[in-house]
């Protein structure tokens, strides 16, 4: 008897999405369980940012379920899936996308005020723990790449998601900025945060638990990284 | 937060949000200024209108029919019924009391005229005429007959009217209803034996200022001096024009006229005000009664005279209604066409506004702000603008109406704090018409697209 799978939070089953007569993801099904780093891979075109967008609820299915922690997410009206953003799922973009005439404190406590209350002190230590408590009221322009993406980072945590979809959070950034994101994303997966993780480099996608790989808006493989470091290093030895 | 949000950004894109607040400032100023005048026009124009005659006309139920053929009353002296001059300082108790600007009694006898007898004794209570020098006889159009016959108009010129219930003394008479009426030579005295006599009948009869007429009506002949020679165009061109006094002592009715014209500022008559009174509702009445059209004026007047009829002139009342609501409706389409010009404006740059800050709602979508929110940030900044434009608007608009009140009718507008607050919100909702398809746009974008970068 198989034992049922704890904690699902995410449970694709053949979700599909068509452009017009484009088909950007075809029948892609998969299973994250509760702090798991997943790592979506693939090249450009292959639909990786279409399934983030699909999981948070900024694109529907056109067929198939996208389950996040037990939510149907293509079956959300408007509100529920406004609802469903602020709520379940934290961004964070390759580009940063910070409101630019606000401060990086205020940036953080946007995403408090639409999911609730803004809370100044609580941004301000989230703000801390991603190493710009010096920053706080600088403006998006007056901050570094790094930086910002680090102030992204805070405001995808803050509101406790279940899930953090970060879309190449690493691909505008130096060598030295992306090691800093890189180590923050490694202390959230060990504090136990769920994350998929969108990229383009076998690197990162290696510091996940599994790689799912897309090709054509197919479920190419997926790649359990576990295993593959475990047989490199008897291969090593 | 959400005022946080506001005014962050409102700080942003100071040239754009400039253009809207001039857009805004134009619009709602051209509204102030023509808003000012049509709320004063009303009472200008009714003051003007009023310069140029009386709008109603009081006589007795009982009366006969008049048999005026003319500008001569041919009703015998004792036919139809009076009514009693002391009675009108009541006028002035009425509801709309401050709206009768004037009020004139006439009484009409058929008279004789023929040069005076510069010995004539002046009548009891009247001052004695001075001596006449120059008396020319009195002829018919022909030239030849050296008496004739004319209608004397009593009435008041100025006459001191005390109103009941300690209301002080209220002065009126033709002076008040019939400013226009020129008067070549002087008006007589209320308490004199002095008269005017119309042009065409000093024409024909060769009657000259100073002179001293004899006038004659029922055995009593009067002497009155001519002060002045009046001009109407109407029926008085062809009469006597005296004081009432005069009238009733030669009709031997003292105390007593036939009729009573009245000059009242009114409202222009529409749809509501030709509703049958008694079949109004109490609440429809009472705003009926409270509101100052002729035929509600006309109402109270009869209240207090219940034996008279009140009548309005109708020609006049049509015609002030048609001109004040043309007047008015032409203030209103301009207003109307300023403020829609300053929604097309703020449409424009609203629209700009919504393309360059695409990603930023994009954002905020996914961050989980509802489109209720979103629209709010948007219509929140539309608003402090509105603010900030129909201020400086209002201010410029006021300078606009004192201009034009100059210009059109002499006489800035009155200045009414009252209109800050009106104009303002029509400035609200300018920016928010012009911010409609904007902020269609606005909440209905996918943020999914913005945020890859399309």
């Amino acid at each position: 008897m198989t034992e049922p799978v704890k904690d699902l939070v995410v449970q694709a089953e053949l979700v599909s999405k068509t452009f017009g007569t484009l088909r950007a993801l075809d029948r892609v099904s998969f299973q994250v369980v509760a702090g798991e780093w997943i790592a979506i891979m693939g090249p450009s075109g292959s639909g990786k940012t279409t399934l983030i967008n699909i999981l948070g609820g900024l694109d529907r299915p056109t067929s198939g379920r996208a389950i996040v922690d037990g939510v149907d997410v293509g079956t959300l009206g408007e509100r529920e899936l406004t609802r469903y953003r602020a709520d379940k799922v934290g961004f964070v973009f390759q580009q940063f996308h910070l409101v630019p005439y606000l401060s990086a404190v205020e940036n953080v406590m946007l995403a408090q005020y639409f999911h609730s209350v803004a809370d100044e002190a609580e941004a301000v230590r989230a703000l801390q723990r991603v190493g710009l408590g010096d920053r706080l009221v600088h403006l998006p322009s007056q901050l570094s790449g790094g930086e910002q993406q680090r102030v992204a980072l805070a405001r995808a945590l803050i509101n406790h998601p279940k899930l953090i979809l970060a879309d190449e959070p690493t691909g505008n950034l130096d060598q030295a900025n992306e090691d800093l994101v890189l180590d923050l994303l490694r202390d959230l997966h060990s504090a136990g945060h769920t994350i998929l993780l969108v990229t383009h480099s076998l690197a990162i996608g290696r510091l996940a638990d599994r790689r799912i790989e897309l090709a054509h808006g197919r479920l190419a493989q997926i790649i359990f990284n576990v295993d593959e470091n475990h047989k490199a290093v008897q291969e090593h030895s | 937060m959400f005022l946080r949000i506001v005014k962050d950004s409102f700080a942003r894109q100071a040239r754009r949000k400039l253009l809207t607040a001039v857009a805004l400032a134009l619009g709602t100023a051209v509204a102030t200024a023509t808003l000012s005048v049509a709320l004063d026009v009303g009472d200008r124009l009714g003051r003007e209108f009023r310069s140029l005659g009386a709008n109603l006309l009081v006589t007795p139920q009982a009366d006969t029919l008049p048999l005026d053929i003319g500008g001569v009353d041919y009703r015998p002296v004792d036919a139809g019924a009076y009514l009693q001059d002391a009675d009108l300082g009541k006028l002035k108790t009425i509801f709309w009391r401050n709206n009768i600007i004037g009020f004139a009694p006439f009484l009409d006898v058929p008279v004789a005229l023929r040069p005076a007898n510069t010995s004539a004794a002046a009548p009891p209570g009247v001052a004695a005429p001075p001596a006449a020098s120059s008396l020319s006889p009195i002829t018919s159009p022909s030239g030849g007959t050296p008496a004739g016959r004319a209608t004397l108009i009593g009435t008041w010129y100025n006459h001191a009217v005390q109103v009941p219930n300690g209301g002080g003394i209220f002065r009126t008479g033709l002076s008040a209803t019939d400013p226009w009426w020129h008067v070549e030579g002087s008006w007589f005295a209320d308490d004199a034996a002095e008269c005017v006599v119309g042009a065409s009948l000093a024409r024909r009869a060769g009657i000259a200022i100073g002179q001293t007429l004899q006038v004659n009506a029922g055995g009593l002949t009067l002497p009155l001096r001519v002060t002045g020679i009046v001009t109407t165009g109407g029926q008085e061109d062809d009469a006597v024009v005296a004081p009432l006094e005069i009238a009733q002592r030669l009709s031997d009715h003292p105390g007593q006229y036939r009729r009573l014209l009245v000059s009242a500022l009114t409202k222009p008559e529409d749809a509501f005000s030709q509703h049958d009174p008694s079949a109004m509702t109490p609440a429809d009445y009472d705003r009926w009664y409270c509101s100052p059209y002729i035929s509600s004026i006309s109402r109270q007047m009869q209240e207090q005279f219940p034996a008279v009829e009140v009548r309005p002139i109708r020609q006049i009342a049509e015609g002030e209604g048609r001109i004040l609501t043309r007047v008015s409706a032409l203030m209103w389409l301009v207003t109307l066409a300023a403020l829609l010009a300053a929604a097309v404006a703020v449409a424009a740059t609203a629209g700009t506004t919504v393309l360059e800050r695409k990603s930023e709602i994009g954002l905020m979508k996914a961050l989980g702000a509802s489109r209720l929110l979103i629209g709010a940030f948007f219509l929140g900044e539309q608003w402090l603008l509105a603010l900030l434009g129909g201020a400086a608007g209002y201010a410029a608009g006021i300078g606009l109406a004192h201009l034009l009140g100059q210009q059109v009718f002499g006489v800035s507008p009155q200045w009414r704090p009252i209109l800050l607050p009106v104009v303002l919100g029509m400035a609200a909702a300018v920016a928010t018409l012009g911010s409609l398809v904007p902020l269609r746009g606005m909440v209905q974008l996918d943020p999914a697209p913005v945020l890859r970068g399309e």
